[in-house]
């Protein structure tokens, strides 16, 4: 009797996954077969290099030797590297200038541009052409402006009377400039992020505030501000992101034709860690130190994304 | 009175945009201006602003004398290769995302966003590795091939879009015996021209100004891209720079023109990418 019912719920099961597997057959399996392509760059191309990557970070590796077991020793020299310290001290420096800076004026842009005005298509456009520009024609393209005999900034200062600049090859002037030329190639991708957010801004919270008797700038500070503060956040958090791994500008604008040792000057007061990381991979080929300061940058980036997702809740404003 | 802060809201705009967009188109009217000068008026001091005469024939040179055309075919190779896979492999993978039941299916998607928060910088040495070791450095496979397995971008783009397309659809396809692949290649794929026409621009704007993959794996010049081609120029224009200003506005031309056709794309890519 009991194995009687044994056999039965035996078949009852076989049963079971036969139709399961009927089912995996057609929709599942093509399902599966779909997004192959995600799963094969996802084994191979991040899992298995996270992993190797971490591997390297703790051995010595040269590209030529199969890399060797070397324990904290990458991490230890890092912690005594001065030009790591220097690296991390610019990074940081470029990217409080560069965020605040960016997100403010995208914010004030796109405001200004949220309204029926004639011609918003060409002032669209107008900000949005250092967006699509390589860094490559950026570099030529504020030479006009920066060049340190014949720019447009040296003439304007000489005009009044003031003391022309070296820009770029000035070791205090070289963070603050390439942040000026980044804020104006990237202000205008910000802006139009910010336009979307908004457009979500329902048009009779600030037909109520006029009536309350608010004027242009309390509603922008009551209004505004609080409803797009989850748009700011976003903003802020992947901006941080990307400046902190910042390198094509900074390779591009203090290099010298393409050589990649040249770039991070005058004497390195503009070298960043991704630049850093960089230069010791990729030119002394020290794959081990690179990536160990491929995974500090990592901590550090999860870090400060851990705090700004804590402070949020401070200052972001969630609808009910 | 209720018109009255308005205008004044709309002529304070106006000055805000119109002072921001003489800042954001001078630096190029001056480096094209500075592109059309003999090297003697480009270094002239005090600054000769306007060019005289008008040299167009440093554009001319500029495509006679260097690289400029083999590069510019690179360029093209890449990006039409990568905006082929991009929009291929992120929509079929998005689709099965969006559209089918399959084991796993809940917690994989969970997987592609947290892929979106890892920074490339830890995944770069490793990446190099592994196309050293298929014997693809110094060619441009390894600036395409990734795209054609799916970034998690354009795999979350396509699924949003999936996503808002009815189920009767799916249903009727069903009916006339289409596979779940027939159903999303003739039936759902059509339907989101908008968002591949995004996906499209985006990857068309990311690959032809990408700087950073190109530098790891092209050592030959005739294999550069643009920016480094235009931009290892330099060393041999010595005293000639009005033609690598010349080469760069160059570069930008192509983008340009798609740029202008299709801005209100560009537009949307951007604002949805808020959401990355």
């Amino acid at each position: 009797m009991i194995g009687n019912l044994k056999s039965q719920t035996n078949i009852q099961t076989q049963v079971n996954t036969k139709k399961k597997r009927k089912s995996l057959s057609s929709e599942g399996k093509w399902g599966l077969l779909m997004i192959s392509p995600y799963l094969i760059h996802f084994i191979v191309f991040i899992a298995f290099t996270l992993l190797a990557s971490l591997y390297f970070s703790f051995s010595s590796y040269d590209m030529l030797n199969p890399p060797e077991w070397v324990g904290l020793e990458n991490y230890n020299k890092l912690i005594q590297d001065p030009v790591f310290w220097k690296s991390l001290k610019n990074t940081a420096y470029f990217t409080i200038l560069f965020v605040p800076t960016q997100t403010i004026l995208a914010l004030i842009l796109a405001v200004a541009l949220n309204q029926s005005l004639k011609g918003l298509k060409f002032f669209r456009i107008a900000h949005f052409i250092p967006v699509i520009s390589s860094w490559t024609v950026v570099l030529y393209v504020a030479d006009a402006i920066f060049n340190p005999r014949f720019g447009l900034a040296n003439d304007l200062l000489l005009k009044f009377g003031l003391e022309p600049q070296k820009w770029l090859n000035d070791e205090h002037l070289v963070i603050p400039v390439l942040v000026l030329v980044a804020v104006w190639k990237g202000v205008g991708y910000m802006m139009v992020i910010f336009l979307a957010g908004l457009q979500n801004v329902p048009e009779d919270l600030y037909e109520a505030a006029e009536i309350e008797g608010a004027g242009v700038i309390q509603k922008f500070r009551y209004v505004t501000v609080p409803l797009i503060s989850g748009t700011t956040f976003l903003v802020l958090v992947l901006s941080t992101i990307t400046t902190f791994q910042a390198f094509e500008q900074i390779y591009v604008m203090t290099g010298n034709s393409g050589d990649i040792t040249a770039a991070g000057g005058p004497n390195n007061a503009s070298m960043v860690l991704m630049l850093y990381l960089f230069q010791q991979g990729f030119a002394f080929l020290k794959m081990g130190y690179a990536s160990a300061i491929a995974w500090i940058l990592f901590i550090i980036l999860f870090v400060i994304t851990l705090i700004q997702v804590k402070l949020q809740k401070k200052w972001v404003h969630y609808e009910k | 009175m209720n018109k009255n802060p308005n205008k004044k809201r709309k002529i304070i705009s106006y000055i805000i945009i119109s002072i921001s967009s003489i800042l954001m188109l001078t630096p190029f009217v001056t480096a094209a201006l500075n592109s059309l000068k003999t090297y003697k008026q480009y270094t002239a001091i005090p600054v000769e602003w306007i060019p005289n005469p008008f040299r167009w024939k440093n554009y001319l040179d500029v495509w006679q004398m260097t690289d400029f055309a083999q590069y510019g075919w690179n360029s093209m190779v890449v990006t039409i290769l990568s905006v082929l896979g991009a929009i291929l492999s992120c929509s079929m993978v998005a689709y099965a995302f969006a559209r089918l039941d399959f084991p796993y299916k809940n917690s994989l998607f969970f997987m592609v966003l947290g892929t979106l928060m890892i920074p490339p910088v830890v995944m770069i040495i490793p990446q190099f590795m592994i196309f050293k070791h298929m014997g693809f450095l110094d060619t441009l496979i390894p600036l395409w091939l990734l795209e054609w397995l799916a970034q998690p971008f354009g795999i979350f783009l396509m699924r949003q879009a999936f996503l808002q397309i009815p189920k009767e659809y799916e249903e009727a396809a069903k009916l006339d015996g289409c596979s779940p692949f027939q159903t999303y290649w003739r039936i759902f794929l059509p339907m989101c021209k908008p968002q591949l026409a995004t996906l499209t621009i985006f990857t068309f704007m990311t690959k032809w100004n990408e700087i950073l993959a190109p530098v790891i794996y092209l050592s030959s010049e005739d294999k550069f891209t643009l920016p480094i081609g235009v931009l290892s120029m330099s060393g041999a224009w010595f005293g000639k720079e009005q033609y690598l200003v010349a080469a760069a506005l160059m570069s930008l031309i192509p983008i340009l023109i798609v740029f202008l056709f299709t801005e209100k794309f560009f537009v949307k890519g951007a604002s949805s990418s808020g959401l990355k």
